[in-house]
């Protein structure tokens, strides 16, 4: 009890020193430090690949470092595997939730851990456990419901009381505000302020700079897997953190003019998608138009549509009623190749799943619409040279970081990369619509930056943007106007300049709809 | 060009990026594999000699010396040259289903139907080679023309399990496994019915349908007859390498290549990209299914080969025997051609440890059949490569 008592006074509960990682070609962490305080909210940033993951890994087991030292409440420890990590009661919410979809919230919480007897299990006591620590952080939860019914942020609590229940003490979040609504990032900031409050010690990792300046005590910055600092939040601003972040002032604010429209280059009448998941339209009679010169957005929670739109959009799915015009042309039963050579570029939501073939070479994913093009093949034989010179080119052009140029496995690279990879593929191609699913899904600061102005010149440049996103401040930033999907219908058409975050968020919840095609629209 | 030389890089030397090299970890885990099949067959070789009384422990190690030494254990010159004659003929058809097995593979499918399709190659190229009288028809006409009706009903034939898994997402392994006994039946039914017609009763041998030969028809040999006496070498082996050197190319360089692979390694990436993924399974399958067919085409059109036509409860090795000389291959085309000859070599000597040792022809097939199984785990032994790299980077984070 002496020695807990000696812990209890060291003030790092969990430090990381000096910790090096490295890859074959890559030192994924150089020489970093991160001392994570008692009760405290400690924000770790960085940009895509800059070693946050890897850093993590680390601390939970996944790798071993080459040097540097773990250490808990000030002794040094040895984690070989996640299960060390968690016998020093260390706890992760992923970014994408490790949860059973048919079990109950009660049922994946003790999963792993499960009370009982003899074989038997005893949920007894363990719903009183979950029940009192649900009350103690304002965990609103209810235990009997199956995930599949609840909400995303829902689901995360599920998660977050998951660590509880195992009575972890350091909490790790990953990117936990990708999924959410402004609602429920801003309740699951609080209830993240009264973890920290109850002695729970928070590890959180972002690239959302006003998040970080809103819930989080200090902050550890890391930049190409070097160590860059460590700065007290409220001894900063947003400028300095996105400049040691990236090494350069970065503008948080997307720099596009007025748009400009034109003729309508896509024209969406009365489209209805069948779901593969229930027995409702997942796309129910959508119709919208996008001009030449303008950026459309669709806003709207994940699942509400967004995907099967697209899907039907792009070819990779069917409608079963309704038309789809691109310049003009009834596209709507098209193969996806004519529509690929026929203007459409699509950036899709899931880079691994449609984006990119993993186990090509980077180069050979660079043409992966256009290996049949003459540049690229004579008589059948692909012009391996041609495709070189050309991913090379576009390597170059949009800094696409691999480790040996355009014969990089795709596989090999990260997730940032890897998608940078696809804005430059889709964006190079000759496009008259781009449509663009999250196209800056778990990029950094700089990154998204370099997209979003690369999105605005194709605008400007003529194409007609149908921008989808979940993330609120892409969808006001970019958009030049927004249309808001909820259950698979377009419930309002809002213009960014005169709708606020918030009514946003509730057309996104369902909360509120436009009658649209109405005169009788709100302001 | 500034963000990319401040990434640091480990920059090896040549003779460390070689080593690492893919190709070179590529060979290295199948030469790997082949030590490892060899020393258990060594062993085995060695407790069969200590336990048995009737043979000397020193057989153990001329016997290892003789498997090992292949063709070339056979005593004189002429026995030599007659099994290196012989090994290169076999080679061939196991090349092809090698070939098969390879290309499936790349594609990402599992091609455990090679033996269906084998049968399908040799009743078809049978019945085209023995029904049509040489007296009126050019050999050498009917003889391409069995090859390629071989090859076609091959193709038809591995066109059935790429059919289901492309329209009904149907697990090509569990349609495949069906076509071969499919294929086995029918073959044996086919045969029966037509009875007197192509069943070998002349040479009284009622359980094999007659050679090829015996219509005049026969796989050129070119002067190979000459060059290995006694051997039934024919040029199928040139052929098969060719075809080995095409499918390479094919798979390797050329767009359609480019496509049969976009959709092994990731089906919805290559519909994304505009690819008719449906026809692309359905091709690789119908490749396969040739190439397994082609086989057995080129040994029965030998002339010398005896088809056994009963085929209904048996399935023929060489298709099965095209899984491990691919994966012995690292699915290479190229790589095929050398895995095919190298286990053609070990049965070979397997098949001289019976007339030189006191062990037995069973004994010779347990340790070539060894040697196959350990030619399973040459993804083993390339992770094993790449992990034992990692574990040298490792050190100890506890001390």
């Amino acid at each position: 009890m002496e020695q807990r008592a000696n812990a209890r006074e060291y003030p790092y509960i969990i430090e990381m020193l000096n910790i090096t990682k490295e890859f074959p070609g890559i030192k994924a962490n150089d020489d970093i430090t991160l001392q994570l305080k008692r009760g405290e909210i400690h924000a770790l940033l960085g940009e895509n690949g800059a070693g946050k993951s890897t850093l993590m890994s680390v601390l939970f087991g996944l790798y071993q470092a080459e040097k540097g030292e773990i250490r808990k409440n000030g002794e040094k420890v040895r984690i070989n595997d996640p299960n060390d990590a968690n016998d020093l009661g260390i706890g992760m919410v992923h970014q994408h939730f490790k949860l059973v979809d048919v079990f109950t919230v009660l049922d994946n919480i003790i999963l792993g851990v499960e009370p009982g007897k003899m074989g038997f299990l005893s949920k007894k006591k363990a719903r009183q456990k979950v029940l009192e620590l649900s009350k103690t952080y304002g965990l609103n939860v209810d235990p009997d419901a199956l995930i599949e019914d609840i909400t995303v942020g829902m689901q995360q609590r599920t998660e977050i009381l998951k660590m509880l229940y195992r009575d972890n003490e350091v909490l790790i979040f990953d990117e936990p505000t990708a999924v959410l609504t402004p609602q429920e990032i801003s309740e699951l900031m609080e209830i993240m302020k009264g973890l920290a409050k109850e002695g729970k010690s928070i590890l959180f990792i972002t690239h959302k700079l006003n998040e970080i300046m809103e819930v989080a005590d200090r902050c550890t910055v890391l930049r190409k897997g070097k160590y860059m600092g460590t700065v007290d939040i409220k001894d900063t601003n947003v400028q300095e953190l996105s400049r040691m972040m990236v090494g350069r002032d970065v503008s948080l604010v997307v720099d596009k003019g007025p748009a400009a429209p034109g003729e309508t280059v896509l024209s969406v009448k009365n489209l209805s998608v069948k779901s593969k998941l229930h027995k409702r339209d997942a796309v129910h009679k959508v119709s919208f138009d996008v001009r030449r010169g303008e950026i459309v957005c669709i806003a709207g929670i994940d699942g509400n549509g967004q995907t099967e739109l697209v899907q039907a959009l792009s070819g990779l799915d069917k409608p079963y009623e309704g038309s789809i015009e691109l310049s003009g042309e009834d596209v709507t039963r098209k193969s996806i190749r004519y529509k690929n050579t026929h203007g459409i570029s699509h950036i899709p939501e899931d880079r691994h799943k449609h984006g990119l073939i993993l186990d090509y070479s980077l180069g050979e994913n660079m043409v992966l619409q256009r290996y049949f093009e003459k540049d690229f093949q004579r008589g059948g034989f692909i012009k391996f040279d041609a495709v070189r010179r050309y991913s090379d080119a576009l390597i170059e052009q949009y800094d696409v970081r691999s480790g040996q140029g355009a014969a990089t496995p795709a596989r090999s690279m990260s997730g940032g990369n890897q998608q940078k990879a696809i804005v430059a593929r889709e964006l190079d191609r000759r496009h008259d619509l781009l449509i663009a699913v999250q196209p800056t899904r778990g990029l950094d600061v700089g990154a998204i930056e370099y997209i979003h102005s690369r999105i605005v010149k194709s605008r400007d440049e003529g194409s007609a943007v149908l921008l989808v996103s979940l993330e609120l401040d892409e969808v006001m930033s970019m958009s030049d106007r927004i249309l808001v999907m909820h259950s698979g219908e377009i419930v309002a058409e809002l213009d960014p300049k005169e709708t606020t975050v918030e009514e946003l968020g509730l057309y996104m919840a369902g909360a509120k709809r436009q009658n649209t095609g109405d005169t009788e629209d709100e302001k | 060009m500034k963000n990319k030389t401040s990434v640091e890089r480990t920059s090896p030397c040549l003779a460390v990026r070689i080593l690492r090299s893919e190709a070179v970890r590529s060979i290295l885990s199948s030469v790997l594999c082949i030590i490892g099949g060899i020393l258990v067959g060594a062993i085995i070789l060695i407790l069969l000699a200590a336990f048995s009384e009737d043979i000397p422990i020193s057989d153990a190690f001329s016997g290892l010396l003789i498997i090992l030494g292949g063709p070339f254990a056979s005593g004189n010159t002429a026995d030599i040259l007659f099994n290196l004659g012989d090994m290169l003929l076999e080679a061939a058809p196991l090349m092809m289903t090698g070939l098969s097995v390879a290309i499936a593979f790349k594609t990402g499918l599992f091609n455990i139907g090679a033996p269906g399709q084998y049968l399908m190659g040799a009743m078809t190229s049978l019945l085209v080679a023995l029904s049509i009288p040489t007296t009126e028809q050019n050999a050498f006409f009917v003889w391409l023309l069995a090859l390629v009706a071989g090859v076609l009903s091959g193709m038809l034939w591995g066109a059935i399990p790429g059919l289901f898994k492309a329209v009904f997402n149907v697990n090509e392994v569990i349609v495949c496994i069906m076509t071969n006994w499919i294929a086995a039946n029918v073959v044996s039914w086919i045969f029966s019915i037509t009875g007197d017609r192509y069943i070998n009763i002349a040479e009284t041998k009622t359980k094999f349908i007659r050679t090829t030969a015996s219509n005049g028809v026969a796989t050129p040999k070119l002067g190979l007859d000459k060059l290995f006496p006694g051997s039934n070498i024919d040029i199928s082996i040139f052929i098969v390498i060719a075809i080995a050197i095409v499918m390479y190319l094919m798979i390797n360089k050329t767009t359609f290549g480019y496509e049969l692979k976009a959709c092994g390694y990731n089906k919805n990436a290559a519909k994304y990209a505009g690819m008719n993924e449906k026809r692309n399974i359905i091709l690789s399958m119908a490749i396969a299914g040739g190439l397994a067919a082609g086989g057995a085409a080129l040994w029965y059109l030998n002339g010398k080969n005896d088809f056994l036509w009963n085929t209904y409860s048996s399935l023929p090795s060489e298709g099965f025997n095209g899984i491990p000389t691919a994966l012995l291959a690292g699915n290479n085309p190229i790589g095929v051609i050398f895995s095919a000859t190298f286990l053609r070599y070990i049965d070979k000597g397997g098949f001289n440890l019976a007339g030189y040792t006191a062990f037995n022809e069973y004994v010779s097939d347990l340790i070539v059949a060894v040697i196959v199984y350990f030619a399973g785990f040459s993804k083993l032994f390339r992770d094993l490569l790449v992990m034992k790299k990692k574990r040298k980077n490792k050190i100890d984070p506890g001390k």
